[in-house]
């Protein structure tokens, strides 16, 4: 039921649409035209489907103008334009038709120019489609949305791929069709959408190349060769996406410097990274590694890697250096590599201290760190590389310092410092490898022992060695201080001694024994024997022996027969047998002079007490000259003939060579015989005890040292030698 | 040998009975005496016998032990003693005696006190804990039945199935608590 006033108002609107469309032609004339022009504008713009070529009709552009014209008169294009984008929404399978045509061929072929056929495809139909430019940008910017919308909204997965490849497949060689390819790529709206996808594309040739050409290549640097890489292959490639439009090279270079620093830092990290996987051999390579190191240490100023580096240095380290397979002197060479190669990469020494600590925490735990540590500071002559560079100045021991704060060069420490970083400025590598251990007099008192061991070795022919090992001392005193090694001082001084007293001797009363003596008190414990040489040697020991207390009245000799050797001449009844032998050996062919015939039991009670192993390798020595020959188990004849078939050679049993001085080790297993016997006193007299009363029972054993944990262990191994049972917390003997 | 001559010697004490040092000295040095005497006997390796402080906080009171002889009636057979050094050992002998009752013609069975001269006035400083247990292990064997101190030991020693009997009625094996 409309009111008069809804009629009223219905009719003016129709009446102002009429008149609008009608204008002010007569009738309905206008309408008409107006309607004849709608229908040739929209059959204009109809989207066609450009693979029927039946289908494309001919416009006449001037009617098709006009048409427009009237309907922009008549202000109708906007519900014009919602029709002809409406179309275009509903034409659009053909192009889905297209896409799924071309991508099936690609996934066939995966031959590149199939997708940018496809592109140069959409393209066409891009153009087909779009409205005359007289229709103004609006209308074009409006179609140009549409059309690029549903075109993402209807891209299969697939394409993506298939895009990222025709991308790649245009960096190398830079090929001809680019700039078209880019042009089809920017109208239709790709470079923007697929930024992403064209920068890892980069990425990944970059990361390519980086590994292709860097890999275990540590010689030289490489980051220079690949910015010119980077400015020969990326750069151009880069040109028509990132700087389009640019007018002149200036312009172009403002354009890539954001894209192209990405580009570079990307560089950067994937050498960092790629050198981070490879730290331990650019390491164990060093110093023909020195290339790779100053690339890392650039990369690394540029990405922030340094966590990752430490990391994974110390896991490499973890699983190929520390362990026990590992020599002791192989993890120290690895350590002082890495303590120069670090120091190149991270001159203030954060990273080292990182990576360091584990390693030094394995290196105290490893015994023969120090004799290694030791043996190297006095250079031994069998090991060539040394760990301590020639050419650096011997300087004193560095303490660790307190920052001062006076010094005009001084540096906060690194941001990543941990709060127990402590910077060793000095880089010098021997006061490292000693501050693993908190005094350096362990290391001293190795040194006497292995001094000791190479003193010792020494013999007539070649006395100036000990000149050689003064000379050592003296440097050694440059680092460790003249106090530290008056010990060493005074074995020295025992040994020209020596000559001088043997040269009195000598001159008082020509003897063939020339000894070493030394200075009991300041020598290291030497291993004792208790060989007595038998025969003639014993006599030239008691000459020498008065001799010697008739010019040093106040001292008297004891002999270590064990530690010398013996220059012989055997005078068999056919033939001179001559040879330097160990003095065991030399006593029990002394034996032999007395009879031909001797058992093993009455050997070894012919020298005093000998080990049974050491006295059989002595006799098999012999045995293997062809002296002796053991006619039965333990029985030795003389051969005074020598016998043609000599029996096949007994093998020796596997005598451990034991060193004549006896380690700091061998020193400490002494003191447990020493604690073993208080702990047999004590549980003998007081019974059982439990482990703690024993621990303070231990007091009254000298020197006592050890915990409770190492009395545990240390119980524990005398149960398992059967010599004590513990039950409930109480040990007593085992009888 | 060098260590039994440093136990043998007298000790850098001095000698003079007029005792001027306070006597926290002469404890000290007492003490230095008895741990040295300690780490000799633990060294050496006498068969048989042994001792060892108490507690570790009294160096003045140890317990020995003491194994027959072979080839004596006591062989086989372990006896505890106890000794106690006097604050001016060495100058005067420590009191000994068997805690395991032993009998023996020069040992008292109820108390275990000891009848052995170099325990009282033939006692010489250059003895040491050593000396003394060796020689009352040598006392197993050989007793003095001159003077004794367990008549009816010194009377039966020489019937010695009677005094096995004897010997193992009395005798009570070392427990292995303290």
């Amino acid at each position: 039921m409309a009111t008069a006033a809804l009629r009223s108002q219905v009719a003016a609107k129709w009446h102002e649409g009429f008149s609008r469309l009608n204008r002010t032609e007569q009738g309905i004339s206008g309408l008409i035209s107006f309607s004849q022009a709608w229908n040739i504008a929209t059959d204009y713009l109809h989207p066609q489907d450009i693979s029927d070529p039946t289908t494309v009709k001919k416009h006449d552009l001037t009617s098709v103008k006009v048409a427009f014209d009237m309907i922009n008169r008549s202000r109708r294009l906007p519900v014009m334009l919602e029709t002809f984008l409406d179309a275009i929404c509903n034409q659009y399978h053909l192009i889905t038709r297209d896409i799924v045509q071309y991508l099936a061929e690609y996934e066939q072929s995966a031959d590149t120019s199939v997708m940018l056929r496809l592109v140069y495809r959409l393209v066409e139909w891009y153009r087909a489609w779009a409205p005359i430019d007289e229709l103004g940008p609006t209308i074009r910017a409006a179609y140009t949305l549409t059309f690029q919308t549903q075109l993402f909204s209807i891209l299969p997965p697939g394409f993506v791929r298939g895009f990222k490849d025709l991308c790649a497949s245009t960096l190398v060689p830079v090929a001809q069709h680019t700039p078209e390819m880019w042009e089809a790529f920017e109208i239709l709206g790709l470079t923007d959408r697929y930024e992403g996808i064209i920068a890892s594309v980069g990425y990944e040739r970059i990361e390519a190349y980086v590994r292709e050409t860097c890999t275990a290549k540590w010689d030289k640097p490489c980051l220079e060769g690949l910015r010119g890489w980077m400015s020969v292959q990326i750069v151009p490639w880069m040109l028509p996406m990132y700087a389009k439009g640019a007018l002149n090279t200036e312009d172009a270079r403002g354009m890539l410097q954001n894209v192209g620093s990405r580009f570079d830092f990307h560089m950067n990290k994937t050498l960092c990274d790629l050198r981070t996987s490879e730290i331990f051999d650019i390491i164990i390579d060093f110093p023909d590694s020195m290339g790779a190191l100053q690339d890392l240490k650039e990369c690394l100023q540029r990405v922030d890697q340094r966590a990752s580096l430490v990391q994974a240095l110390r896991k490499a380290n973890r699983k190929r250096l520390l362990h026990p397979g590992a020599d002791t002197k192989l993890i120290l060479t690895q350590y002082v590599a890495t303590i120069k190669c670090l120091r190149i990469v991270d001159p203030p020494g954060v990273l080292l201290f990182k990576v360091a600590d584990p390693i030094r925490r394995y290196l105290r735990e490893r015994p023969d760190t120090i004799r290694s540590i030791v043996a190297n500071l006095v250079g031994d002559d069998d090991s060539g590389d040394s760990l301590v560079d020639e050419n650096e100045p011997i300087q004193p021991l560095q303490q660790l310092e307190t920052e001062d704060y006076n010094d005009p060069n001084w540096d906060p420490e690194p941001i990543d410092a941990g709060p127990d970083f402590r910077t060793n400025k000095p880089s010098d590598v021997i006061s490292t490898l000693v501050s693993i251990y908190d005094s350096k007099d362990l290391f001293v008192k190795e040194l006497q022992v292995l001094l000791a061991q190479r003193l010792l070795a020494i013999t007539d022919d070649n006395s100036e060695k000990v000149e050689k090992e003064r000379r050592n001392i003296e440097i050694l005193k440059i680092r460790f201080g003249e106090a530290a090694l008056q010990v060493c001082e005074v074995m020295l001084k025992d040994m020209t001694d020596s000559k001088r007293i043997d040269g009195h001797v000598q001159s008082q009363k020509a003897s063939i024994v020339h000894p070493t003596i030394i200075s009991r008190h300041f020598w290291p414990s030497l291993e004792s024997s208790d060989i007595v040489m038998p025969g003639q040697f014993q006599a030239l020991q008691t000459e020498y022996a008065k001799e010697f207390s008739t010019f040093k009245p106040d001292k008297k000799l004891r002999w270590l027969p064990h530690l010398g050797t013996v220059h012989l001449e055997l005078q068999l009844e056919d033939r001179t047998i001559e040879t330097d032998v160990p003095p065991l050996e030399a006593a029990f062919i002394e034996l032999f002079s007395e009879k031909n015939i001797w058992t093993m039991d009455e050997l070894i009670g012919g020298v005093g007490t000998v080990d049974r192993i050491a006295a059989l390798k002595a006799l098999l020595t012999w045995v293997d000259l062809g002296v002796l020959k053991e006619d039965e188990e333990n029985k030795f004849r003389l051969l005074e003939i020598a016998e043609e078939a000599s029996p096949p050679p007994r093998a020796a049993p596997a005598a451990v060579e034991e060193p004549t001085v006896t380690a700091a080790q061998q020193q400490q297993a002494d003191q447990m015989r020493l604690y073993w016997k208080f702990i047999e006193g004590m549980l003998t007299n007081l019974g059982a005890l439990p482990l703690d009363r024993i621990q303070t029972m231990l007091r009254f054993a000298p020197g006592y040292d050890q915990t409770v944990e190492q009395l545990a262990g240390f119980m524990d191994a005398a149960r398992r030698e059967g010599l004590v049972v513990g039950r409930d917390g109480m040990w007593k003997l085992n009888r | 040998m060098e260590q039994l001559t440093t136990s043998l010697a007298p000790p850098r004490a001095n000698p003079k009975p007029s005792v001027t040092n306070s006597s926290q000295q002469v404890a000290g040095s007492v003490a230095k005496r008895l741990t040295n005497e300690l780490m000799t006997l633990m060294m050496s390796s006498s068969p048989g016998i042994s001792a060892f402080p108490k507690s570790d906080g009294n160096l003045f009171e140890w317990v020995g032990t003491i194994e027959g002889p072979a080839e004596t009636i006591y062989a086989g057979l372990t006896f505890r003693i106890s000794i106690s050094f006097p604050a001016n050992y060495p100058y005067v002998a420590p009191a000994i005696k068997y805690d395991t009752p032993c009998f023996h013609p020069n040992v008292d069975i109820n108390s275990g006190a000891i009848c052995l001269d170099i325990l009282q006035d033939k006692w010489s400083a250059v003895y040491s804990v050593q000396t003394i247990l060796l020689s009352l292990q040598s006392l197993l064997g050989e007793p003095n039945n001159a003077s004794p101190l367990n008549t009816d030991a010194a009377a039966i020693w020489d019937t010695p199935d009677a005094f096995k009997t004897q010997l193992m009625k009395y005798y009570r094996p070392v427990k292995d608590t303290a």
